[in-house]
């Protein structure tokens, strides 16, 4: 029964019509739309909940609190060590604006997170991978890239084996890794949740009692997205963290 | 890497649709959104949180030194009250040692006193009762002498004989000094 | 067999299409095997350091999540090679 059943192709779950600006290189998709949209609720519930800041916090308030507690805390002071407070407004920018563009995934009615399209994570880790390669070369000059394709404590012979490979590793598998984990994921659940949700119909239409079995499962499947938007919003920053830490110790020489 | 160069090449002629590969207007309206986004937290948002954070945190510090100042304070008066009571009633046990001594010794003082009178008392009932006894022995003996001759007196008016009035006077005498 | 043949005789352009598809699903395949492992290597051996010292549950799980990033990276080659390879 299940054999007249067809899946789409996987381009035409996440390629939109333009909307606005259409023929011009601005034109705006659901995706622009939806980066806009989650854009404005983030600057609105940040600057709404830091107003009027009170000594005993009360909702939004404590939310936000609670949200910049947790990077400055978990995030920045733990991988780039308790003086780099100052990069928290970039962490935490980094954080809030990933999550609410993956939590598009679950809200009813929208369900497309606007990460699962290749040019935002591919612009964040752009974006991460210049900021890192600035801070080291600012903080270490170009010992920077010396001390990585040539590790001090390496044989000279290895060289020929080592400098290649951390070539690749930190200069291209960084930022490649960086973009395509979280565009891996979010894609990988949207196509799921699509799957569920398809084969629901398809199973209502054809034999309805076997629907509750994707229903459920699409639930299910729901509740895990929450983590995993949660988990990569989460991941994306603290490697980003990583990788600019590396670069802010001025090294000693060997 | 010669997969993503390949692609590359594909994708400018073959199809733009590949999900793996970025479109431009879709990296213009992420970074542009982004920017703004860390511009705007960052002058609005993030200060504000920051400042508030560290105004509690040092309010709370500051509280927690007064209240452990309070605290020593009163523990220090505390300390000085015990030792005032300490004193306190050290004095108290110390008067009223003395005056249960004063008492004492009052109490010592009376009763001596009392002692003292109470013989002078007696001592002197003892010298009355021996003078009366004194007098009446000599009234007594007055009275004797008295009564003697009356009888005699008497006997002498019966006509006695020798002999009778002797013995009359014998046993008188004998009966007035057993008597006595 | 013989079937398969008349069809690519017929359409050679669907038989190439068909084939890198089969390719790139296996290729897919294959690339997660190892990272699958290594990233079970990874979380188990943080879950038993974390069960050791659970003072150092903080440091563990950050690094924990690293090690998965970094281990993962194979995984994702293979995403990729799934998309460019199905063409």
């Amino acid at each position: 029964m299940l054999g007249a059943f067809t899946f789409p192709p996987i381009d035409e779950l996440f390629v939109w019509k333009d909307v606005l600006f259409k023929g011009t290189p601005f034109a705006l998709n659901k995706t622009g739309i939806l980066v806009l949209a989650s854009s404005a609720i983030l600057v609105f519930l940040f600057i709404k909940g830091s107003r009027k800041m009170q000594l005993v916090p009360r909702g939004l308030q404590n939310i936000v609190e609670m949200s910049y507690e947790f990077v400055d805390r978990g995030i920045t002071k733990d991988i780039m060590g308790p003086a780099a407070g100052g990069w928290t407004p970039f962490l935490g920018t980094l954080f809030f604006f990933i999550l609410f563009l993956n939590i598009w995934e679950i809200i009813p009615g929208i369900q497309f997170p606007p990460t699962s399209r290749m040019a935002i994570p591919f612009y964040l880790a752009l974006q991460s991978y210049v900021i890192m390669l600035a801070v080291g070369f600012k903080n270490q000059g170009f010992r920077y890239v010396t001390h990585h394709i040539f590790p001090p404590g390496v044989p000279k012979a290895l060289y020929i084996l080592v400098t290649p490979i951390e070539i690749v590793s930190v200069f291209l598998v960084r930022p490649f890794s960086l973009a395509v984990r979280l565009l891996a994921n979010m894609m990988a659940g949207h196509i799921l949740l699509t799957a569920m949700a398809l084969l629901t119909a398809y199973a209502l239409t054809n034999a309805p009692p076997i629907a509750i079995g994707p229903f459920l499962l699409g639930i299910a499947v729901t509740g895990f997205e929450v983590l995993v938007a949660v988990l990569q919003a989460y991941i994306f920053t603290l490697l980003t963290a990583v990788f600019v830490a590396e670069g802010m110790e001025p090294l000693e020489h060997h | 890497m010669g997969f993503l160069l390949l692609a590359a090449e594909n994708t400018t002629n073959v199809t733009a649709k590949n999900p793996i590969i970025p479109q431009g207007k879709e990296i213009f309206w992420g970074a542009i959104s982004f920017v703004i986004v860390l511009a705007l937290l960052w002058k609005f948002a993030f200060p504000a949180i920051k400042k508030a954070l560290e105004d509690r945190e040092q309010r709370i510090r500051n509280d927690l030194e007064r209240a452990e100042e309070a605290r020593r304070e009163a523990e220090a008066s505390l300390e000085e009250y015990r030792h005032q009571l300490a004193e306190a009633r050290a004095e108290a046990g110390r008067i009223i040692e003395e005056a249960r001594q004063a008492a004492d010794q009052v109490r010592k003082d009376l009763i001596a006193r009392a002692e003292a009178d109470a013989a002078e008392v007696r001592a002197r009932s003892r010298e009355d009762i021996r003078l009366a006894t004194e007098r009446a022995m000599s009234e007594l003996q007055e009275r004797l002498a008295d009564l003697s001759i009356e009888l005699a007196e008497k006997v002498v008016e019966r006509n006695l004989d020798r002999d009778t009035q002797m013995a009359l006077i014998e046993s008188y005498i004998n009966q007035v000094s057993s008597a006595s | 067999m013989s079937l398969l043949l008349h069809l690519a005789a017929q359409n050679p352009g669907e038989l190439q299409k068909g084939l890198s598809s089969i390719g790139a699903g296996i290729a897919y395949g294959a690339a997660a095997i190892g990272p699958g492992i290594g990233i079970g290597y990874v979380v188990g051996s943080a879950i038993t350091a974390m069960a050791r010292q659970p003072e150092m549950q903080g440091p563990v799980r950050t690094t924990m999540f690293l090690g998965i990033a970094f281990t993962e990276a194979l995984a994702l080659f293979g995403f990729v090679l799934f998309f460019l390879a199905k063409g």
